[in-house]
């Protein structure tokens, strides 16, 4: 049961393979994934860390959401690793992706938590004797 | 209010165009491994966009352990293992966690609302116990039971001891909301419109938040003036209450005061740690009120929190 619970707790932090794709796995890392903005910020500059690894050597590509081009590609490699320097502004995805196609391969989806609220009525506090958070 | 200001696109705008494009690298090492490259510094943000426009419903569940102290005689605290997030907002109407509102005024200084909410101290009468008491007094070392007051002589029956029920008050008021670089500011004057204590209220509280990484943390301060109406509804021993074991006690009106500190670490988009704390000061007469143990209240929880 505690193995169990080990086992889907650790899969919310993976990025995982995308189902369907290359039969080849791949795992993709990427830290961090989530971006925490205060009220008044409008962007996180982050040094992503990037590392992915394959059980066969293949030629992959590392692409960005906002980018057309691969941020770069590995010849025949089975693993890599990379980091990446980027302001976030939302949510978008990292992914490797064949040398030769465009299909994703293994995909890790970077969050943005925006923490309070331009509408002041979400900020109020309660002085209910239950409201812990 | 509800959307960035244009400077603040023309800002990100800006950004945007003066971060280089970052472009497709081939590892010059062939092999089985690639190393380590740090890219230059060219920071890229995704393209400008809107921020999404907030859902009306807000839904959240906290689960961890918690408890707020009760400051009454023969009371058990309240525990918090489970604290439920329930909100609507509406253009100017919305629902808080049991407070009904509606805005009457949204500008860049301030909010203003009125508001029905029910009066939180009623939460702490629903905890409390009955006790029976013997009246005894020590005579030469040995115990002998004595008649408690206005017991005609009898000696043998127990005496209640009660704390006597209060009811929940609904009370209408406004509350007036400001923000800033320099944190969160509310003004709040609220009176009881049930016919329950007939008194008022007026508080005033200031917080202010810290975001590091995934981390935030968010102290705040708070005063708050009671009438004596409403102190001597909820805590003072009324004439028809006295018991031989609880003298009568009138509340005056009082200033009391809160500390808090709310802290959260967040995992996920939507899941956060949360540990938060609270001390509450009663005002100087509710605490000398014979229906009180403490003259304070301490809350504070610690767990997992849900947004939805």
């Amino acid at each position: 049961m505690r193995g169990r619970l080990t086992l889907f707790i650790a899969s919310c932090f993976m990025a995982l393979p995308v189902a369907g794709a290359d039969p080849a796995p791949v795992r993709l890392n990427v830290k961090p994934l989530l971006c925490v903005l205060d009220k008044n910020a409008t962007s996180c500059a982050v040094t992503f860390d990037i590392r992915w690894k394959s059980e066969l050597a293949t030629e992959y590509c590392l692409n960005d959401e906002a980018q057309p081009l691969p941020l770069r590609c590995w010849p025949k490699a089975l693993s890599g690793e990379h980091r990446h320097e980027r302001l976030v502004t939302q949510d978008f995805f990292f992914w490797l992706s064949p040398a030769s196609g465009n299909e994703r391969v293994a995909e890790a989806k970077i969050e943005v938590l925006r923490v309070g609220s331009t509408d002041r009525r979400r900020e109020r506090r309660s002085r209910h004797v239950w409201d812990v958070l | 209010m509800k959307f960035p200001t244009l400077c603040s696109f023309a800002v990100l705008s800006a950004v945007v165009a003066a971060a280089p494009l970052a472009y497709a690298q081939a590892d010059p090492a062939g092999g089985t491994s690639a190393s380590t490259t740090a890219e230059p510094a060219t920071p890229v943000a995704n393209a400008p966009h809107a921020i999404p426009p907030e859902k009306n419903w807000r839904f959240g569940v906290g689960l961890g352990y918690g408890q707020r102290t009760n400051p009454l005689i023969q009371s058990e605290d309240i525990p918090v293992v489970v604290d439920l997030d329930i909100a609507w907002f509406g253009e100017r109407w919305f629902f808080d966690n049991f407070d009904l509102g509606f805005a009457l005024v949204d500008n860049s200084r301030f909010t203003t609302n009125v508001v029905a909410r029910l009066n939180s101290d009623r939460a702490f009468f629903g905890k409390t116990n009955t006790r029976y008491v013997n009246f005894t007094v020590t005579a030469g070392g040995d115990q002998v039971p004595i008649p408690p007051p206005s017991s005609q002589g009898a000696v043998d029956a127990p005496v209640e001891l009660k704390v006597p029920d209060r009811d929940y008050a609904v009370e209408l008021g406004l509350e007036m909301l400001f923000d800033g670089e320099w944190g969160h500011g509310t003004l709040r004057a609220f009176h009881d419109v049930s016919n329950t204590h007939e008194g008022y209220e007026i508080s005033a509280d200031y917080s202010y938040r810290w975001v590091r990484g995934r981390f935030s943390i968010a102290p705040s301060v708070g005063v708050a003036y009671k009438s004596a109406e409403l102190s001597d509804y909820y805590w003072g021993v009324h004439a028809d209450e006295v018991l031989p074991t609880l003298q009568g006690y009138q509340v005056d009106g009082g200033i009391g005061w809160e500390a808090g500190l709310r802290t959260s670490y967040y995992i996920t988009k939507s899941m956060r740690v949360a540990v938060s704390a609270n001390y509450e000061k009663l005002t100087d007469k509710i605490a000398l009120s014979p229906l009180v143990a403490e003259p304070y209240v301490i809350g504070y929880f610690a767990g997992l929190a849900w947004q939805f």
